[in-house]
Protein backbone atom coordinates (compact mmCIF):
# COMPACT_ATOMS: atom_id res chain seq x y z
CA UNK A 1 0.00 0.00 0.00
CA UNK A 2 1.45 3.12 -0.82
CA UNK A 3 1.97 5.59 2.32
CA UNK A 4 -0.20 8.61 0.46
CA UNK A 5 -3.12 6.32 0.56
CA UNK A 6 -2.94 5.92 4.06
CA UNK A 7 -2.50 9.38 4.59
CA UNK A 8 -5.42 10.31 2.80
CA UNK A 9 -7.53 7.33 4.20
CA UNK A 10 -6.62 8.71 7.55
CA UNK A 11 -7.57 11.92 6.96
CA UNK A 12 -10.98 10.80 5.50
CA UNK A 13 -11.85 8.51 8.67
CA UNK A 14 -11.28 11.12 10.93
CA UNK A 15 -13.10 13.92 9.13
CA UNK A 16 -16.03 11.31 8.81
CA UNK A 17 -16.02 10.33 12.80
CA UNK A 18 -15.83 14.09 13.42
CA UNK A 19 -18.26 15.02 10.99
CA UNK A 20 -20.65 12.72 11.92
CA UNK A 21 -20.83 13.31 15.87
CA UNK A 22 -20.92 17.39 14.93
CA UNK A 23 -24.25 16.13 12.95
CA UNK A 24 -25.84 13.97 15.74
CA UNK A 25 -25.35 17.29 17.88
CA UNK A 26 -21.57 16.67 19.61
CA UNK A 27 -21.10 20.36 19.61
CA UNK A 28 -23.83 21.46 21.90
CA UNK A 29 -24.42 18.05 23.99
CA UNK A 30 -23.81 20.36 26.99
CA UNK A 31 -25.76 21.01 30.37
CA UNK A 32 -28.88 23.34 29.33
CA UNK A 33 -28.40 26.86 29.83
CA UNK A 34 -30.60 28.70 32.48
CA UNK A 35 -33.16 31.18 32.10
CA UNK A 36 -32.58 35.09 32.64
CA UNK A 37 -34.77 35.76 35.44
CA UNK A 38 -35.81 38.71 34.33
CA UNK A 39 -37.45 37.92 31.38
CA UNK A 40 -41.01 36.59 31.10
CA UNK A 41 -41.73 33.08 31.49
CA UNK A 42 -44.59 31.81 29.63
CA UNK A 43 -47.68 30.29 31.72
CA UNK A 44 -49.21 27.42 29.81
CA UNK A 45 -53.18 27.03 30.47
CA UNK A 46 -53.06 25.41 34.07
CA UNK A 47 -55.09 22.49 34.22
CA UNK A 48 -55.33 22.11 37.60
CA UNK A 49 -54.35 23.62 41.33
CA UNK A 50 -50.88 21.66 40.85
CA UNK A 51 -50.31 22.98 37.52
CA UNK A 52 -50.66 26.88 38.98
CA UNK A 53 -48.79 26.38 42.49
CA UNK A 54 -45.83 24.90 39.99
CA UNK A 55 -45.97 27.76 37.62
CA UNK A 56 -46.85 30.62 40.48
CA UNK A 57 -43.83 29.29 42.52
CA UNK A 58 -41.37 29.36 38.96
CA UNK A 59 -42.70 32.75 38.95
CA UNK A 60 -42.02 33.96 42.03
CA UNK A 61 -38.73 32.62 42.24
CA UNK A 62 -37.98 33.70 38.95
CA UNK A 63 -39.02 37.80 40.28
CA UNK A 64 -36.88 37.32 43.63
CA UNK A 65 -33.74 35.96 41.54
CA UNK A 66 -34.05 38.79 39.20
CA UNK A 67 -34.62 41.06 42.12
CA UNK A 68 -31.02 39.77 43.85
CA UNK A 69 -28.78 39.68 40.31
CA UNK A 70 -28.84 35.55 40.35
CA UNK A 71 -30.55 33.06 38.48
CA UNK A 72 -34.08 31.15 39.57
CA UNK A 73 -31.74 27.81 40.18
CA UNK A 74 -29.04 29.82 42.17
CA UNK A 75 -31.80 30.96 44.58
CA UNK A 76 -33.86 27.32 44.30
CA UNK A 77 -31.25 25.76 45.17
CA UNK A 78 -30.50 28.66 48.71
CA UNK A 79 -33.81 27.76 49.64
CA UNK A 80 -33.89 24.16 49.79
CA UNK A 81 -31.60 23.47 52.92
CA UNK A 82 -30.83 25.63 55.52
CA UNK A 83 -27.24 24.60 54.26
CA UNK A 84 -27.53 26.06 51.47
CA UNK A 85 -29.42 29.21 52.22
CA UNK A 86 -26.06 29.56 54.41
CA UNK A 87 -23.71 29.11 51.71
CA UNK A 88 -25.97 31.45 49.54
CA UNK A 89 -25.74 34.08 51.99
CA UNK A 90 -22.12 34.16 52.47
CA UNK A 91 -21.59 33.58 48.33
CA UNK A 92 -23.06 36.48 47.86
CA UNK A 93 -23.65 38.43 50.81
CA UNK A 94 -27.64 38.48 50.83
CA UNK A 95 -29.15 38.79 54.47
CA UNK A 96 -32.13 37.10 55.66
CA UNK A 97 -33.97 40.00 55.58
CA UNK A 98 -32.69 41.04 51.65
CA UNK A 99 -33.59 37.79 50.79
CA UNK A 100 -37.41 37.96 52.49
CA UNK A 101 -38.17 41.27 50.43
CA UNK A 102 -37.16 39.21 47.31
CA UNK A 103 -39.48 36.83 47.60
CA UNK A 104 -42.35 38.92 48.79
CA UNK A 105 -41.35 40.79 44.99
CA UNK A 106 -41.51 37.36 43.57
CA UNK A 107 -44.65 36.63 44.69
CA UNK A 108 -46.37 39.37 43.68
CA UNK A 109 -44.86 39.48 39.96
CA UNK A 110 -45.83 35.69 40.41
CA UNK A 111 -49.95 37.18 40.64
CA UNK A 112 -48.55 39.99 37.86
CA UNK A 113 -47.92 37.04 35.38
CA UNK A 114 -50.04 34.56 36.28
CA UNK A 115 -53.01 37.79 35.50
CA UNK A 116 -50.97 38.61 32.16
CA UNK A 117 -51.19 35.57 30.99
CA UNK A 118 -54.91 35.01 31.42
CA UNK A 119 -54.18 32.42 33.68
CA UNK A 120 -55.36 34.75 37.06
CA UNK A 121 -58.89 36.20 36.72
CA UNK A 122 -58.50 40.47 37.66
CA UNK A 123 -61.14 39.83 40.18
CA UNK A 124 -58.81 37.63 42.27
CA UNK A 125 -55.45 38.88 41.35
CA UNK A 126 -56.16 42.56 42.83
CA UNK A 127 -56.84 41.09 46.53
CA UNK A 128 -53.77 38.79 46.21
CA UNK A 129 -51.16 41.56 45.63
CA UNK A 130 -52.94 43.32 48.35
CA UNK A 131 -52.74 40.70 50.33
CA UNK A 132 -48.39 39.72 49.24
CA UNK A 133 -47.74 43.53 49.95
CA UNK A 134 -48.76 43.46 53.46
CA UNK A 135 -47.03 40.41 54.70
CA UNK A 136 -44.84 41.72 57.70
CA UNK A 137 -41.29 41.27 56.76
CA UNK A 138 -40.81 39.24 60.05
CA UNK A 139 -43.42 36.79 58.30
CA UNK A 140 -41.58 36.82 55.09
CA UNK A 141 -38.56 35.82 56.69
CA UNK A 142 -40.06 32.62 58.43
CA UNK A 143 -41.16 31.45 55.09
CA UNK A 144 -38.06 31.42 53.78
CA UNK A 145 -36.55 29.12 56.91
CA UNK A 146 -37.12 26.36 54.52
CA UNK A 147 -38.78 25.27 51.19
CA UNK A 148 -41.69 22.92 52.53
CA UNK A 149 -42.57 25.81 54.63
CA UNK A 150 -42.60 28.48 52.03
CA UNK A 151 -44.10 26.08 49.76
CA UNK A 152 -46.93 25.17 52.77
CA UNK A 153 -47.51 28.75 53.38
CA UNK A 154 -47.91 29.58 49.85
CA UNK A 155 -50.46 26.50 49.27
CA UNK A 156 -52.56 27.50 52.60
CA UNK A 157 -52.34 30.80 51.62
CA UNK A 158 -53.71 30.13 47.89
CA UNK A 159 -55.95 26.94 49.93
CA UNK A 160 -58.97 29.28 50.93
CA UNK A 161 -58.86 30.58 47.40
CA UNK A 162 -58.92 27.34 45.51
CA UNK A 163 -62.46 27.08 45.54
CA UNK A 164 -62.15 30.13 43.42
CA UNK A 165 -59.03 30.04 41.31
CA UNK A 166 -60.58 26.11 40.30
CA UNK A 167 -63.45 28.26 38.76
CA UNK A 168 -61.57 30.08 36.55
CA UNK A 169 -59.33 27.57 34.76
CA UNK A 170 -60.20 27.38 31.65
CA UNK B 1 2.56 10.84 42.02
CA UNK B 2 0.60 10.99 38.57
CA UNK B 3 3.48 12.10 36.69
CA UNK B 4 6.35 10.72 39.12
CA UNK B 5 6.82 7.92 37.09
CA UNK B 6 7.17 9.31 33.67
CA UNK B 7 9.19 12.17 34.99
CA UNK B 8 11.92 9.63 36.42
CA UNK B 9 11.36 7.11 33.01
CA UNK B 10 12.08 10.80 30.59
CA UNK B 11 15.34 11.74 33.12
CA UNK B 12 17.03 8.38 33.27
CA UNK B 13 16.66 6.90 30.15
CA UNK B 14 19.30 8.32 28.46
CA UNK B 15 21.89 8.13 31.15
CA UNK B 16 20.44 4.05 31.87
CA UNK B 17 21.59 3.80 28.04
CA UNK B 18 24.76 5.13 28.59
CA UNK B 19 25.43 2.92 32.00
CA UNK B 20 24.11 -0.29 29.90
CA UNK B 21 26.65 0.75 27.16
CA UNK B 22 29.48 0.44 29.79
CA UNK B 23 28.52 -2.14 32.44
CA UNK B 24 27.26 -4.53 29.01
CA UNK B 25 23.60 -4.72 28.25
CA UNK B 26 22.67 -8.29 29.77
CA UNK B 27 24.28 -6.74 33.47
CA UNK B 28 21.93 -3.40 32.48
CA UNK B 29 18.80 -5.54 32.10
CA UNK B 30 19.19 -7.51 34.77
CA UNK B 31 19.76 -5.35 37.39
CA UNK B 32 17.04 -3.23 36.17
CA UNK B 33 14.69 -5.87 35.79
CA UNK B 34 15.29 -7.18 39.23
CA UNK B 35 14.95 -3.10 40.69
CA UNK B 36 11.86 -3.26 38.92
CA UNK B 37 10.56 -6.03 40.47
CA UNK B 38 11.96 -4.92 44.01
CA UNK B 39 10.29 -1.55 43.50
CA UNK B 40 7.24 -2.95 42.06
CA UNK B 41 6.98 -5.11 45.05
CA UNK B 42 7.03 -2.18 47.21
CA UNK B 43 4.77 -0.27 45.42
CA UNK B 44 2.13 -2.94 46.35
CA UNK B 45 2.84 -3.17 49.83
CA UNK B 46 2.96 0.16 49.96
CA UNK B 47 1.37 1.75 53.10
CA UNK B 48 1.74 5.93 52.43
CA UNK B 49 1.81 7.98 49.08
CA UNK B 50 5.05 9.15 49.63
CA UNK B 51 5.96 5.51 49.63
CA UNK B 52 4.55 4.90 47.30
CA UNK B 53 5.72 7.71 44.70
CA UNK B 54 9.66 6.55 46.12
CA UNK B 55 8.88 3.09 44.95
CA UNK B 56 7.43 4.50 41.68
CA UNK B 57 10.79 6.24 41.01
CA UNK B 58 12.60 3.30 41.71
CA UNK B 59 10.41 1.42 39.20
CA UNK B 60 10.84 3.66 36.77
CA UNK B 61 15.08 3.98 37.03
CA UNK B 62 14.90 0.12 37.02
CA UNK B 63 12.39 -0.06 33.83
CA UNK B 64 14.67 2.79 31.95
CA UNK B 65 17.78 0.21 32.42
CA UNK B 66 15.90 -2.75 31.46
CA UNK B 67 13.81 -0.91 28.35
CA UNK B 68 17.38 0.31 26.64
CA UNK B 69 19.45 -2.57 27.58
CA UNK B 70 16.70 -4.82 25.92
CA UNK B 71 16.94 -3.04 22.42
CA UNK B 72 21.00 -3.99 22.58
CA UNK B 73 19.62 -7.50 23.14
CA UNK B 74 17.51 -7.59 20.99
CA UNK B 75 19.36 -8.13 17.39
CA UNK B 76 20.92 -11.46 18.51
CA UNK B 77 17.30 -12.70 19.13
CA UNK B 78 15.37 -11.70 16.44
CA UNK B 79 18.47 -11.57 13.69
CA UNK B 80 19.06 -7.79 13.30
CA UNK B 81 19.32 -4.17 14.37
CA UNK B 82 16.07 -2.85 11.84
CA UNK B 83 14.11 -5.60 13.23
CA UNK B 84 14.72 -5.18 17.00
CA UNK B 85 14.38 -1.74 16.13
CA UNK B 86 10.46 -2.29 14.48
CA UNK B 87 9.97 -5.23 17.74
CA UNK B 88 10.90 -2.79 19.94
CA UNK B 89 9.14 -0.11 18.70
CA UNK B 90 5.83 -1.98 18.54
CA UNK B 91 6.07 -3.66 22.10
CA UNK B 92 6.04 -0.05 23.10
CA UNK B 93 3.05 0.64 21.21
CA UNK B 94 1.39 -2.47 22.16
CA UNK B 95 2.34 -1.63 25.92
CA UNK B 96 0.90 1.84 25.64
CA UNK B 97 -2.53 0.68 24.29
CA UNK B 98 -2.58 -2.12 27.06
CA UNK B 99 -2.04 -0.76 30.02
CA UNK B 100 -5.34 0.90 31.24
CA UNK B 101 -7.29 -2.15 30.41
CA UNK B 102 -5.22 -4.63 32.09
CA UNK B 103 -4.98 -2.08 35.23
CA UNK B 104 -9.19 -1.42 35.48
CA UNK B 105 -9.34 -5.02 34.85
CA UNK B 106 -6.78 -6.28 37.57
CA UNK B 107 -8.37 -2.73 39.90
CA UNK B 108 -11.54 -4.05 39.19
CA UNK B 109 -11.16 -8.10 40.28
CA UNK B 110 -8.31 -8.04 42.54
CA UNK B 111 -6.96 -4.30 43.57
CA UNK B 112 -4.98 -1.72 42.53
CA UNK B 113 -2.24 -3.02 44.58
CA UNK B 114 -2.40 -6.34 42.70
CA UNK B 115 -1.45 -4.80 39.54
CA UNK B 116 2.55 -3.98 40.94
CA UNK B 117 2.49 -7.08 42.68
CA UNK B 118 2.48 -9.35 39.03
CA UNK B 119 5.10 -7.23 37.95
CA UNK B 120 6.83 -8.54 40.58
CA UNK B 121 6.82 -12.45 38.75
CA UNK B 122 7.02 -10.96 35.22
CA UNK B 123 9.87 -9.16 35.64
CA UNK B 124 11.57 -11.90 37.15
CA UNK B 125 10.76 -14.22 34.32
CA UNK B 126 11.92 -11.46 31.89
CA UNK B 127 15.49 -11.70 34.19
CA UNK B 128 15.74 -15.25 33.72
CA UNK B 129 16.79 -15.55 29.83
CA UNK B 130 19.35 -12.51 30.12
CA UNK B 131 20.99 -14.19 33.82
CA UNK B 132 23.58 -16.04 30.99
CA UNK B 133 24.17 -12.80 28.93
CA UNK B 134 24.62 -11.13 32.09
CA UNK B 135 27.26 -13.56 33.34
CA UNK B 136 28.98 -13.68 30.19
CA UNK B 137 29.32 -10.31 30.36
CA UNK B 138 30.57 -10.42 33.89
CA UNK B 139 33.07 -13.00 33.01
CA UNK B 140 34.28 -11.19 29.24
CA UNK B 141 33.67 -7.63 30.93
CA UNK B 142 34.04 -5.34 27.99
CA UNK B 143 32.46 -3.20 25.43
CA UNK B 144 34.11 -2.60 22.14
CA UNK B 145 35.21 1.08 22.91
CA UNK B 146 34.21 2.08 19.24
CA UNK B 147 30.54 1.29 20.05
CA UNK B 148 30.92 3.91 22.70
CA UNK B 149 30.36 6.69 20.36
CA UNK B 150 27.22 7.90 20.36
CA UNK B 151 25.62 10.17 17.61
CA UNK B 152 23.09 13.36 17.63
CA UNK B 153 19.56 12.18 18.62
CA UNK B 154 16.73 12.84 15.28
CA UNK B 155 15.40 15.96 16.95
CA UNK B 156 12.64 15.88 14.60
CA UNK B 157 11.24 12.28 15.54
CA UNK B 158 11.76 12.87 19.00
CA UNK B 159 10.14 15.68 19.49
CA UNK B 160 7.12 14.30 17.42
CA UNK B 161 7.49 11.25 19.78
CA UNK B 162 6.84 13.69 22.76
CA UNK B 163 3.93 16.03 20.94
CA UNK B 164 1.95 12.48 20.15
CA UNK B 165 2.62 10.88 23.54
CA UNK B 166 1.21 13.69 24.92
CA UNK B 167 -1.85 13.22 22.61
CA UNK B 168 -2.00 9.72 23.35
CA UNK B 169 -1.83 9.54 27.35
CA UNK B 170 -4.48 12.66 27.32
CA UNK B 171 -6.78 9.88 25.65
CA UNK B 172 -5.62 6.91 27.83
CA UNK B 173 -6.08 8.78 30.52
CA UNK B 174 -8.73 11.15 30.05
CA UNK B 175 -11.37 8.66 28.59
CA UNK B 176 -10.93 6.30 31.65
CA UNK B 177 -11.08 9.16 33.73
CA UNK B 178 -14.66 9.99 31.86
CA UNK B 179 -15.94 6.13 31.91
CA UNK B 180 -15.30 5.56 35.64
CA UNK B 181 -15.78 9.37 37.19
CA UNK B 182 -18.06 11.27 34.07
CA UNK B 183 -20.40 8.01 33.37
CA UNK B 184 -19.95 6.18 36.69
CA UNK B 185 -18.73 2.60 35.20
CA UNK B 186 -16.75 0.65 37.78
CA UNK B 187 -12.74 0.26 36.80
CA UNK B 188 -14.18 -3.09 34.94
CA UNK B 189 -16.70 -2.05 32.64
CA UNK B 190 -13.87 0.78 32.08
CA UNK B 191 -11.28 -1.49 30.82
CA UNK B 192 -13.55 -3.92 28.85
CA UNK B 193 -14.56 -0.17 27.10
CA UNK B 194 -10.87 1.04 26.39
CA UNK B 195 -10.22 -2.58 25.41
CA UNK B 196 -10.94 -1.44 22.06
CA UNK B 197 -7.37 0.50 21.89
CA UNK B 198 -5.27 -2.25 22.10
CA UNK B 199 -7.44 -4.43 19.91
CA UNK B 200 -7.41 -1.55 17.02
CA UNK B 201 -3.47 -1.23 17.71
CA UNK B 202 -3.25 -4.99 16.52
CA UNK B 203 -5.04 -4.43 13.47
CA UNK B 204 -3.02 -0.59 13.37
CA UNK B 205 0.08 -2.90 13.45
CA UNK B 206 -0.87 -5.43 10.52
CA UNK B 207 -1.35 -1.83 8.52
CA UNK B 208 1.91 -1.30 8.98
CA UNK B 209 3.56 -3.82 7.49
CA UNK B 210 1.72 -2.88 4.73
CA UNK B 211 3.44 0.57 4.15
CA UNK B 212 7.18 0.98 4.16
CA UNK B 213 7.32 4.49 4.39
CA UNK B 214 7.94 5.40 8.03
CA UNK B 215 7.28 9.39 7.47
CA UNK B 216 3.71 8.59 5.63
CA UNK B 217 2.81 6.07 8.56
CA UNK B 218 3.72 8.95 11.39
CA UNK B 219 1.46 11.08 9.70
CA UNK B 220 -1.71 8.68 9.08
CA UNK B 221 -1.10 7.33 12.81
CA UNK B 222 -0.65 11.00 13.86
CA UNK B 223 -3.69 12.24 11.88
CA UNK B 224 -5.96 9.20 13.08
CA UNK B 225 -4.90 9.94 16.70
CA UNK B 226 -6.02 13.76 16.50
CA UNK B 227 -9.12 12.60 14.57
CA UNK B 228 -10.12 10.02 17.36
CA UNK B 229 -9.53 12.35 19.88
CA UNK B 230 -11.59 15.10 17.92
CA UNK B 231 -14.30 12.09 18.08
CA UNK B 232 -13.90 12.21 21.83
CA UNK B 233 -14.39 15.81 22.51
CA UNK B 234 -17.69 15.82 20.42
CA UNK B 235 -19.76 12.90 21.75
CA UNK B 236 -23.08 13.78 20.83
CA UNK B 237 -24.49 11.46 24.12
CA UNK B 238 -22.82 10.06 27.34
CA UNK B 239 -23.09 6.58 25.38
CA UNK B 240 -20.50 3.72 25.78
CA UNK B 241 -20.89 2.49 22.23
CA UNK B 242 -20.01 5.92 20.85
CA UNK B 243 -16.73 5.84 22.05
CA UNK B 244 -15.65 3.22 20.14
CA UNK B 245 -15.34 4.39 16.45
CA UNK B 246 -13.02 7.52 18.48
CA UNK B 247 -10.87 4.83 20.33
CA UNK B 248 -10.50 2.62 16.98
CA UNK B 249 -8.19 5.90 15.29
CA UNK B 250 -6.82 6.34 18.45
CA UNK B 251 -5.76 2.60 18.75
CA UNK B 252 -4.80 2.23 14.95
CA UNK B 253 -3.13 5.76 14.91
CA UNK B 254 -1.03 5.29 18.05
CA UNK B 255 0.30 1.74 16.99
CA UNK B 256 1.16 3.78 13.18
CA UNK B 257 2.70 6.70 14.61
CA UNK B 258 4.87 5.44 17.35
CA UNK B 259 6.21 2.69 15.71
CA UNK B 260 7.10 4.84 12.36
CA UNK B 261 8.77 7.58 15.23
CA UNK B 262 10.34 5.25 16.94
CA UNK B 263 11.71 3.55 13.73
CA UNK B 264 12.78 7.08 12.22
CA UNK B 265 14.45 8.09 15.19
CA UNK B 266 16.58 4.83 15.39
CA UNK B 267 16.90 4.27 12.24
CA UNK B 268 21.23 4.58 10.83
CA UNK B 269 21.74 5.68 14.51
CA UNK B 270 23.91 3.12 16.77
CA UNK B 271 24.31 2.63 19.27
CA UNK B 272 20.86 1.80 19.40
CA UNK B 273 20.55 1.69 23.30
CA UNK B 274 21.84 5.22 23.54
CA UNK B 275 19.02 6.57 20.40
CA UNK B 276 16.23 4.14 21.98
CA UNK B 277 16.94 5.83 25.66
CA UNK B 278 16.33 9.30 24.09
CA UNK B 279 12.78 7.91 22.23
CA UNK B 280 11.80 6.36 25.70
CA UNK B 281 13.06 9.92 27.32
CA UNK B 282 11.10 11.69 24.47
CA UNK B 283 7.84 9.60 25.44
CA UNK B 284 7.98 9.67 29.00
CA UNK B 285 8.87 13.48 28.82
CA UNK B 286 5.27 14.04 26.38
CA UNK B 287 3.32 12.15 28.77
CA UNK B 288 4.35 14.57 31.60
CA UNK B 289 3.85 17.85 29.76
CA UNK B 290 0.35 16.60 27.80
CA UNK B 291 -0.95 15.36 31.93
CA UNK B 292 0.75 18.39 33.96
CA UNK B 293 -0.96 20.48 30.76
CA UNK B 294 -4.21 19.14 30.53
CA UNK B 295 -5.02 18.46 34.09
CA UNK B 296 -5.72 22.17 35.02
CA UNK B 297 -7.92 22.68 32.54
CA UNK B 298 -10.41 19.63 32.48
CA UNK B 299 -10.34 20.15 36.77
CA UNK B 300 -11.68 23.86 36.25
CA UNK B 301 -13.87 22.11 33.27
CA UNK B 302 -14.88 19.74 35.85
CA UNK B 303 -15.90 22.19 38.73
CA UNK B 304 -18.07 24.61 35.81
CA UNK B 305 -19.73 21.59 34.43
CA UNK B 306 -20.54 20.31 37.73
CA UNK B 307 -21.93 23.77 38.20
CA UNK B 308 -23.88 24.33 35.24
CA UNK B 309 -25.19 20.48 35.41
CA UNK B 310 -26.62 21.35 39.01
CA UNK B 311 -28.37 24.20 37.70
CA UNK B 312 -29.98 22.48 34.60
CA UNK B 313 -30.88 20.11 36.69
CA UNK B 314 -32.40 22.44 39.23
CA UNK B 315 -34.47 23.99 35.78
CA UNK B 316 -35.37 20.46 35.04
CA UNK B 317 -36.62 19.85 38.44
CA UNK B 318 -38.41 23.34 38.79
CA UNK B 319 -39.75 22.93 35.44
CA UNK B 320 -41.48 19.51 35.90
CA UNK B 321 -44.82 18.76 36.35
CA UNK B 322 -44.86 16.83 39.68
CA UNK B 323 -46.68 17.60 42.63
CA UNK B 324 -44.47 20.74 44.20
CA UNK B 325 -44.47 18.99 47.86
CA UNK B 326 -43.02 15.91 46.63
CA UNK B 327 -40.75 18.15 43.82
CA UNK B 328 -39.58 19.46 47.00
CA UNK B 329 -38.94 15.89 48.81
CA UNK B 330 -37.14 15.40 45.80
CA UNK B 331 -35.00 18.42 45.24
CA UNK B 332 -33.58 17.72 49.31
CA UNK B 333 -33.24 14.33 49.05
CA UNK B 334 -30.59 15.35 45.20
CA UNK B 335 -29.16 18.29 47.35
CA UNK B 336 -28.01 15.49 49.71
CA UNK B 337 -26.71 13.52 46.87
CA UNK B 338 -24.89 16.43 45.59
CA UNK B 339 -23.69 17.44 49.15
CA UNK B 340 -22.65 13.67 49.69
CA UNK B 341 -20.43 13.28 46.69
CA UNK B 342 -19.42 16.78 46.78
CA UNK B 343 -16.69 17.43 43.65
CA UNK B 344 -17.94 13.74 41.51
CA UNK B 345 -20.97 13.89 39.18
CA UNK B 346 -23.49 12.51 41.54
CA UNK B 347 -25.19 9.26 41.53
CA UNK B 348 -28.77 10.65 41.79
CA UNK B 349 -30.81 7.19 41.12
CA UNK B 350 -31.28 6.66 45.04
CA UNK B 351 -32.65 10.02 45.57
CA UNK B 352 -35.74 9.10 43.25
CA UNK B 353 -36.66 5.72 45.83
CA UNK B 354 -39.07 4.49 46.48
CA UNK B 355 -41.31 5.86 43.58
CA UNK B 356 -45.02 7.27 44.30
CA UNK B 357 -47.41 4.44 44.19
CA UNK B 358 -49.93 6.81 41.95
CA UNK B 359 -49.39 5.69 38.17
CA UNK B 360 -49.52 9.17 36.84
CA UNK B 361 -47.15 10.48 39.53
CA UNK B 362 -44.81 7.54 39.04
CA UNK B 363 -44.73 8.57 35.00
CA UNK B 364 -43.76 11.77 36.22
CA UNK B 365 -41.19 11.16 38.54
CA UNK B 366 -39.34 8.28 36.11
CA UNK B 367 -39.10 11.32 33.72
CA UNK B 368 -37.96 13.81 35.84
CA UNK B 369 -35.02 11.35 37.22
CA UNK B 370 -34.42 10.33 33.36
CA UNK B 371 -34.17 14.24 32.26
CA UNK B 372 -32.11 15.26 35.44
CA UNK B 373 -29.77 12.43 34.90
CA UNK B 374 -29.35 13.49 31.23
CA UNK B 375 -28.17 16.71 32.18
CA UNK B 376 -25.53 15.67 34.60
CA UNK B 377 -24.09 12.91 31.55
CA UNK B 378 -24.21 16.37 29.36
CA UNK B 379 -22.01 18.32 31.93
CA UNK B 380 -19.57 14.74 32.79
CA UNK B 381 -19.36 14.15 28.98
CA UNK B 382 -18.93 18.33 28.33
CA UNK B 383 -15.99 18.31 30.84
CA UNK B 384 -13.89 16.69 29.13
CA UNK B 385 -14.29 18.16 25.43
CA UNK B 386 -11.98 21.08 26.17
CA UNK B 387 -9.46 18.55 27.00
CA UNK B 388 -9.75 16.00 24.43
CA UNK B 389 -9.89 18.97 21.93
CA UNK B 390 -6.84 20.58 23.01
CA UNK B 391 -5.04 16.52 22.91
CA UNK B 392 -6.67 16.31 19.16
CA UNK B 393 -4.32 19.76 18.45
CA UNK B 394 -1.47 18.25 20.08
CA UNK B 395 -1.58 15.49 17.60
CA UNK B 396 -2.04 17.85 14.91
CA UNK B 397 0.88 19.89 15.56
CA UNK B 398 2.83 16.74 15.75
CA UNK B 399 2.74 16.91 12.09
CA UNK B 400 5.28 19.39 11.60
CA UNK B 401 8.16 17.78 12.89
CA UNK B 402 6.85 14.66 11.21
CA UNK B 403 7.28 16.44 7.90
CA UNK B 404 10.57 17.88 8.58
CA UNK B 405 12.01 13.88 9.95
CA UNK B 406 14.06 12.64 7.28
CA UNK B 407 14.13 8.89 7.39
CA UNK B 408 17.46 7.33 7.61
CA UNK B 409 18.00 3.56 6.35
CA UNK B 410 19.93 1.48 8.58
Amino acid sequence: MRGRVLVIGAIVASLVLVGAYLAAGGSSYAPEKTQNPCKPRPWSNPQSLGEIANQFTNSALDGAACQLGVSRETLAQALATPEGRKRFAEKYGITDAKLAKAIRAGLIRAVDDAEEAGALSPLLATPLRATLQHIPLKEAIELIQDAKSLLGNVQSFLGPASGIIEQFLP
Amino acid sequence: MLVSFNLVMALAAVPAALLARRVGPGRAAAVGLAIFAGAGLACGLADSLSTLIVARCLQALGGAAAVTAALELLPAAVGSERRAATVWAAAGATGAALGPAIGGLLTELVSWQSIFLLQVPAALAAAVPILSVAKHEAATGVIEPELRRTGRPHVWANLALAMVSAAIAAALFLLVLLLIEGWRLSPIEAAAVVSVMPLAALAGARLSELVADARSRAAAGAILVSGGLAGLAFLPKATVALTVPPQILVGVGLSLVLSALTETALGGRAPQAIHGGWTISARHAGVVIGLLALTPIFTHDIAQQRHDAINAGTAVILDSPVNPLLKIDLAEKVSERLEEERGKVPTIGPAFEPLPSDPTERAEVVQLREELQDQLNRGATHAFSTSFLLAALLGLIALFPIALAREVEL
